[in-house]
């Protein structure tokens, strides 16, 4: 009896990971589901949410990156103009402009085109993703893009959120 | 004695799953990383119509307009109203009143109230101002003048019926033959009225309607593939949002967006 036991614990000392092993298995498989090799293109900002909606587009890489929320304006992630600000410009005015932004717009823009002309791109794109707060009033927004629009970036992108099926 | 070579084989039986394991650790990692949970798409946008005066000159110049055989077609949508425009002509407009759901961040309350301009809906249990950013989803269904919704049948995958005339229904009897606001709309013969279910009709529903029996008549314009959203200043983009995936899903898909001046 004695003997019997002795030979016992050593064999038990091993740690059953059959189970474990089902575990990984699955959640590996979940994992590669969601897999994706381009990596997210767009950082979220602060209380910056994003419509939802039932475009299947996917973003490209684009060079540049307009965010609009609430308080800020950014470009590429760095805070350009208070929305407030933009706000302020009348309503009437037939050409609004962001003076901040189209200014941080030309210096972008100005970057491409030196790409360009070095040759690490064929030709100006004009391509810009416009992120914006689904809670923004379209005031807003028009400004935002005709500012681009008046730099030369034509060639717009609205982020948005898929619907989850 | 004999016994004991017989004993070791049996432990070493098992498949040594170690380097499986080492594997394991290291990808699961790598992937968690790359996953992307939250889907992110774009839609494609033409520039604003130079400072929104293309829309006017297409509503108070339609001789000059009919000429050129474009359709020039114009979703407009204010604080009240959803209408939709081509060649200098209009359809009756949809009146809508405005509902807010939202989900609470604390509790995950899930409630409906109607949008009052200048009032911010209060969470029902608690009383708790709700903040903005709770604000899940904006729902406009149409009204009448006294504005009183109306009511029509939506299928259990909530899309809207109509009849073969392509209006939205009240009631059908069996043997009724009727359509699912699809792309291509959806032949269904009632076998059961009561799989069909009344609600509130959406104002973008209606929309989606209307925009692809102006498809189905136009389909050989010149511009037939382009509509111009235009708003009023004080309109949600989540709202423009949804107009777009609308125009999108009845063939419309060069969007361009214009101004509408009061």
């Amino acid at each position: 009896m004695g003997k019997g036991r002795g030979k016992k614990v050593p064999r038990s000392s091993d740690l059953n990971i059959t189970s474990m092993m089902d575990m990984f298995t699955i959640i590996l498989v979940f994992l590669l589901k969601s897999f994706s090799a381009e990596g997210s293109i767009l950082t979220n900002a602060d209380n910056l949410v994003l419509p939802n909606s039932e475009s299947k587009k996917k973003p490209q890489e684009v060079n540049l990156q307009v965010a609009v929320t609430n308080d800020m304006i950014l470009v590429d992630n760095l805070p350009i103009v208070p929305t407030e600000d933009v706000r302020k410009i009348p309503a009437d005015d037939p050409d609004p402009s962001a003076a901040k932004l189209e200014e941080k717009l030309r210096a972008c823009m100005a970057q491409e085109e030196e790409m360009v002309r070095v040759g690490a791109l064929n030709a100006v794109q004009g391509k810009v993703i416009v992120q914006v707060d689904k809670n923004i009033d379209f005031d807003v927004l028009f400004k935002v893009m005709n500012t681009c629009g008046k730099v030369g970036y034509n060639n717009m992108n609205f982020a948005v959120m898929e619907r989850e099926e | 004695m004999a016994n004991k070579p017989r004993k070791k084989v049996m432990t070493s039986n098992d498949m040594d799953l170690k380097p499986f394991m080492n594997l394991m650790v290291v990808l699961i990692p790598m992937l968690l990383i790359s996953a992307e949970f939250a889907k992110v798409a774009v839609i494609d946008i033409k520039l604003p119509e130079a400072r929104g005066s293309q829309t006017k000159q297409a509503v108070t110049e339609p001789p000059k307009e009919d000429k050129s055989e474009k359709l020039l077609l114009t979703a407009i949508i204010t604080d009240s109203v959803v209408t939709l425009g081509a060649k200098g002509g209009f359809l009756p407009s949809l009146f809508y009143r405005e509902y807010h759901h939202y989900i609470a961040k604390d509790d995950k309350e899930d409630f409906t109230v109607e949008y009052e301009p200048g009032k911010v809906p209060k969470h029902p249990k608690t009383g708790r101002e709700m903040q903005i950013y709770e604000r899940y989803d904006i729902y406009l269904y149409v009204c009448d003048e006294q504005r009183n919704t109306m009511n029509r049948l939506y299928t259990k995958y909530n899309e809207l019926v109509t009849n073969t005339a392509y209006e939205p229904v009240e009631k059908v009897n069996v043997g009724d033959t009727v359509l699912a606001l699809t792309n291509p709309r959806r032949t269904i013969i009632v076998k059961d009225p009561a799989e069909f279910e009344l609600k509130p009709l959406s104002a973008y529903d209606e929309l989606q309607n209307r925009l692809m029996k102006i498809k189905e008549r136009y389909r050989e314009a010149e511009d037939g593939n382009d509509i111009i959203i235009a708003a009023e200043n004080e309109v949600i983009y989540d709202k423009i949002v949804q107009i777009m995936d609308k125009a999108r899903a009845a063939e419309f898909p060069n969007i361009s967006i214009a101004k509408l001046r009061s």
